[in-house]
């Protein structure tokens, strides 16, 4: 029945559709700069989403579980083996995006009589400079971005947008200290979850349009203020652990990547966070 | 099988091909001498080793790094073919990363020593076709044990795991006796030496093996070069900086001193 052309793309509408909504609960992904390199975060229970890939590279993921593993295997395998038979600094964040991901991701979104993955992706790669710093998300149907400075993966563009926004309007990253980037990173993440809470909330009514900016409190760009972020974040940490992992450019040996200890965490999260609410 | 962590079975799936069997060629010298040691010191294990490369009687190059850190909490140390040695290191540190990448946690002390036996029953042939030997010792942090703890092996692959301190290479007959009688007779016994005290005999040691063993390098201090020497405590490898072992060498192992 999908021979005809307009029955395929119907499919692929289909199949967005329900990929969309696989992602709805899904917690972003952020990831930028600092001024000893670069940091990911995300709010999240059960599984890590935070990966190392390689020596200098680094993996945050939304999706099904199952689907991130595999593609974090493929991608495993592809670097080590490359770094092995190259040399690991031929192992680079575009061309694992370019020849590995991207292509994977692509066709099993588009054939449409298997599964797709379940997955969207952000790859950060440690540069030898800060400047060479580079991100690249990939989204579930193969589309990939590169971007510098950050980057982030949420439920649908419009969240990203929302994120990206968010990120903008914070320029001058890359000075920043790892406290003020943590401080900076969960309030992106804030801004992306409180914005797919509220576009759930309002896909029930009829008459939500697609991809319409959701409404919170907030200043007239519609951005919540810092208070509201904070506020956010403190009330889903009450519950999910914050998960945080660096690249860090004068860590010791060749793999730069380590994860945040939760004490060395508690000691850097904001301490609107931190700190128990008060009634 | 990818799932099971394990890097050089990947390697082989791909084609990968490690210790070919050649004969050397008559006639043909195979660098292979060399001089190092490792022993355990007050705060862990101490590895050391020249820096020379022979091929028969010709020096084929002064500057040879014999003491290669394959993660942040295991050195080994290489006496034998060098490119064999290298190609093994390389595989290794390979091969720890991509089991702490894919299974989340850090290959475990015994995982690490199975996969250097591994590696050298692998290579038996090429050992035995006199191209390809390697004697490595292995010295590493156990977490499990919370103590630093040296191996070595013999060309096929047994592995053995040394009390107090473990040589190879030609000029190690030279030392081992020295370190026997140092640590049986000594002032103090090597395991109870401080950091320092540990460097200094392993300077000591390896200009013992370069006055008797041509094959083995000493140290040249027109070139300023010295001897690597590498410390594994709790908190990982150091190496110790040539501007250090260059003061402890003049106060210390120059004979004539005031």
């Amino acid at each position: 029945m999908y021979e005809e052309p307009y029955r395929w793309i119907e499919a692929v509408g289909n199949r967005r559709q329900y990929l969309d909504e696989q992602f709805s609960k899904g917690s972003p992904v952020v990831a930028l700069a600092y001024a000893d390199g670069i940091l990911l975060l995300t709010v999240s229970r059960g599984t890590p989403k935070l990966y190392e890939v390689y020596d200098r590279i680094a993996l945050g993921g939304m999706g099904h579980p199952a689907d991130l593993e595999k593609l974090r295997f493929s991608l495993l395998e592809m670097a080590h083996v490359e770094g092995f038979n190259r040399s690991p600094s031929d192992v680079t964040g575009a061309r694992l995006m370019k020849y590995g991901l991207a292509p994977t991701i692509k066709q099993a979104f588009e054939e449409i009589y298997k599964a797709p993955f379940i997955a969207k992706i952000l790859l950060a790669e440690l540069g030898v400079k800060p400047e060479r710093d580079l991100f690249l998300t990939i989204n579930y149907d193969g589309n990939f971005e590169e971007s510098r400075g950050w980057a982030s993966i949420g439920a649908t563009s419009a969240v990203q947008i929302r994120m990206r926004r968010y990120f903008e309007s914070h320029s001058a990253l890359a000075q920043t200290s790892l406290a003020q980037a943590i401080d900076t990173a969960l309030c992106a993440w804030a801004v992306g979850s409180l914005a797919q809470a509220a576009s759930e909330a309002s896909a029930g009514e009829p008459s939500a349009e697609q991809g319409s900016e959701p409404r919170t409190e907030g200043d007239a760009s519609g951005m919540p203020d810092k208070a509201a972020l904070l506020a956010h974040v403190r009330q889903t940490v009450a519950e999910k652990p914050v998960e945080c992992v660096l690249l860090e450019r004068r860590g010791p040996g060749s793999a730069k990547y380590r994860a945040l200890r939760s004490d060395e965490l508690g000691a850097l999260l904001p301490p609107a966070v931190s700190a128990p609410p008060t009634s | 099988m990818g799932m099971q962590g394990d890097f050089f079975q990947l390697l082989k799936e791909q084609g990968y091909q490690f210790g070919n069997p050649v004969a050397a060629a008559a006639g043909m010298d195979v660098p292979n001498a060399t001089t190092i040691l490792a022993l355990k010191y007050r705060d862990g294990v101490l590895v050391a080793g020249d820096r020379r490369a022979t091929a028969g009687n010709m020096v084929m190059y002064d500057r040879t790094d014999k003491v290669l850190e394959i993660d942040r909490h295991s050195v080994m140390a290489i006496a034998g073919v060098p490119a064999t040695a290298y190609e093994m290191v390389r595989v290794l540190e390979h091969s720890f990363k991509y089991y702490r990448r894919t299974q989340l946690q850090e290959l475990s002390f015994e995982g690490k020593l199975r996969a250097v036996s591994k590696l050298l029953k692998e290579n038996v042939p090429a050992a035995l076709a006199g191209t390809g030997a390697v004697v490595p010792v292995f010295a590493g942090y156990d977490h499990g044990q919370e103590t630093a703890k040296i191996y070595f092996y013999d060309i096929l692959g047994a592995e053995f795991e040394a009390v107090e301190y473990a040589v190879s290479g030609s000029g190690s007959p030279t030392i081992r006796g020295i370190l026997h009688y140092v640590n049986t007779w000594g002032p103090q016994p090597l395991a109870s030496l401080p950091e320092e005290q540990a460097t200094i005999q392993a300077l000591r040691l390896l200009t013992s093996a370069a006055e008797f063993d041509s094959a083995t390098g000493g140290v040249n201090r027109e070139l300023n070069l010295y001897p690597v020497v590498k410390l594994i405590t709790s908190a990982g490898v150091q190496t110790i900086a040539d501007a250090d072992l260059k003061r402890l060498y003049e106060r210390e192992v120059v004979r004539g001193r005031e």
